[in-house]
């Protein structure tokens, strides 16, 4: 099962508000709606995994970081993120790193695959109690 | 750029799968080619307005001169004229007024009233159409670029009547507004925000905010005007969409009317900061599940202020990847992400690798 993480990114969400907008005027069934999604999460992790070949830098400051529902999620301030020559700078951005365990409604299949989730949180909750 | 090019020719790539391989899914199911195209086109439509990634090559010439000649015939009326427009058929289209927004900077001097629909496709020198489309109402867009690299977005004023009543309040409009400060990443702190709706254009003068983003955020459609949300959620209809519109024409402030409203941009308009925020929402949520995340950090106690940047920029940056590592050493974190796709400043950007540092 792809990840569906990247339905929520400018692609994935264009494509459904689009299927939205079918099943509210009855041209297509939530049914259907919903096998296309599946559908666009295989294709972009396939996209992402073989077609995109690039790296990119970046550096700021973390501001938060928060581990809820299996899920990380990084907010980082005056972050600066570099491509070769392109560069851009924002002075927020999230960043959600997906872990194995966030396949949805897998998450009892995904004891192993938790360990990094829990290898994460515990460092963190180091780095709180050591500031204390 | 390489970057938005590679980010194209993915989203393209993807797109192209995604239809072929449900076409059968479709047939399947009793579901008609021409339901499959309207997907394709929707999806294409609604990327385009969200101008995150650039440059949906189609006949853009072909489109901007059909508009052109929409834009001579239909200076003032909000009357609806036969559709012009292929690509949605079903559609009509109200002879449209155009408005072109752009960048504030432009925007300030050709804040004249009389800024006609030809005036408006003349567009500054070096402009170059870049994609035309169409929104789900049926209304034409067209996407185009000046030189200085500021996009713009011509569209008609008027709401023509819609095919699909229903619009999900943050659908459309989130990302054209978001994107519509597309232009102004490089760092302009403008003043004048702006929105967009599906049904018109809507320029604020003056609206402040360091951000320009924000600004449009808080851009707020003269009441009359523009509305952004309320508006399209009751209507089912075009009908009711054209007394709307008739005021909004009637409104000078915002939008920048063809018609003669002279935008005298006294925006004190509405706040109307939900659908933005409902497209921020989205984007904060993460890859597997559709989060629940909280807004709370997790060290609420710190000193951290509380995240009020939200308001500098319209659009959040979200980066939604996969990880290799993520590591920590005191207060040193070091990111080790693949797999991702960004959306900064309003664009997309996507990578195979992106290796981080930050300082907590």
């Amino acid at each position: 099962m792809a990840y569906q993480l990247y339905r929520n990114t400018t692609l994935g969400n264009s494509l459904q508000e689009s299927l939205d907008e079918l099943i509210q005027t009855q041209q297509i069934t939530p049914q259907l709606a919903l096998q296309v999604l599946l559908q666009f999460d295989k294709a972009i992790n396939t996209a992402l995994a073989n077609r995109v070949r690039n790296r990119v830098n970046f550096r700021g400051s973390l501001n938060t970081y928060r581990f809820c529902d299996n899920v990380w999620t990084f907010v980082l301030n005056d972050v600066e993120f570099r491509e070769v020559t392109d560069l851009v700078k924002v002075d927020k951005v999230k960043i959600v790193p997906n872990c194995f365990c966030s396949l949805v409604g897998h998450t009892t299949e995904c004891t192993l695959a938790v360990w990094p989730c829990l290898q994460m949180f515990l460092n963190s909750l180091t780095l709180i109690s050591s500031d204390l | 750029k390489a970057t938005s090019r590679n980010t194209f020719l993915l989203y393209r790539t993807v797109m192209e799968d995604v239809i072929n391989e449900v076409r059968e899914l479709f047939l399947d199911e009793g579901v008609d080619e021409q339901v499959l195209m309207e997907l394709k086109t929707l999806w294409e439509n609604k990327l385009m307005q969200s101008k995150a990634v650039e440059g949906f090559p189609t006949d853009e010439q072909k489109a901007l001169q059909a508009q052109q000649q929409q834009a001579q015939q239909a200076q003032q009326t909000q009357s609806q004229t036969q559709p012009q427009q292929v690509l949605l058929p079903s559609a009509q289209q109200a002879t449209p007024q155009q408005v072109i927004v752009q960048d504030p900077k432009i925007f300030q001097h050709m804040s004249a009233p009389g800024m006609s629909t030809a005036a408006a496709l003349a567009l500054p020198a070096g402009v170059a159409p870049i994609q035309q489309f169409i929104t789900p109402q049926g209304q034409l867009l067209q996407l185009v670029r000046a030189a200085n690299g500021a996009q713009y977005i011509i569209q008609p004023q008027q709401q023509m009547l819609q095919v699909l009543p229903q619009m999900q309040p943050g659908a459309v409009q989130a990302p054209l507004i978001q994107q519509v400060l597309t232009p102004l990443q490089g760092g302009l702190s403008q003043q004048t925000g702006v929105i967009i709706q599906p049904q018109q254009i809507v320029l604020t003068g003056n609206k402040v905010q360091q951000n320009t983003q924000a600004a449009a955020m808080a851009v707020q459609p003269e009441q009359g005007a523009a509305h952004v949300q309320p508006q399209p959620q009751p209507q089912a209809q075009a009908p009711q969409q054209q007394p709307q519109q008739t005021q909004a024409s009637q409104q000078p402030p915002m939008v920048l009317q063809v018609d003669g409203a002279g935008d005298t941009s006294s925006e004190e308009e509405e706040e109307e900061d939900e659908y933005d925020e409902d497209e921020d929402e989205d984007k904060e949520k993460d890859g597997g599940e559709d989060g629940q995340v909280e807004e709370e950090p997790l060290n609420s106690g710190d000193d951290v202020s509380d995240e009020e940047d939200q308001e500098l920029f319209d659009t959040e940056n979200v980066v939604v990847c996969q990880y290799d590592k993520i590591h920590r050493s005191k207060n040193k974190w070091k990111f080790h992400l693949k797999d991702g796709i960004m959306n900064l400043n309003g664009r997309d950007y996507v990578f195979s690798k992106a290796i981080g540092d930050a300082e907590w």
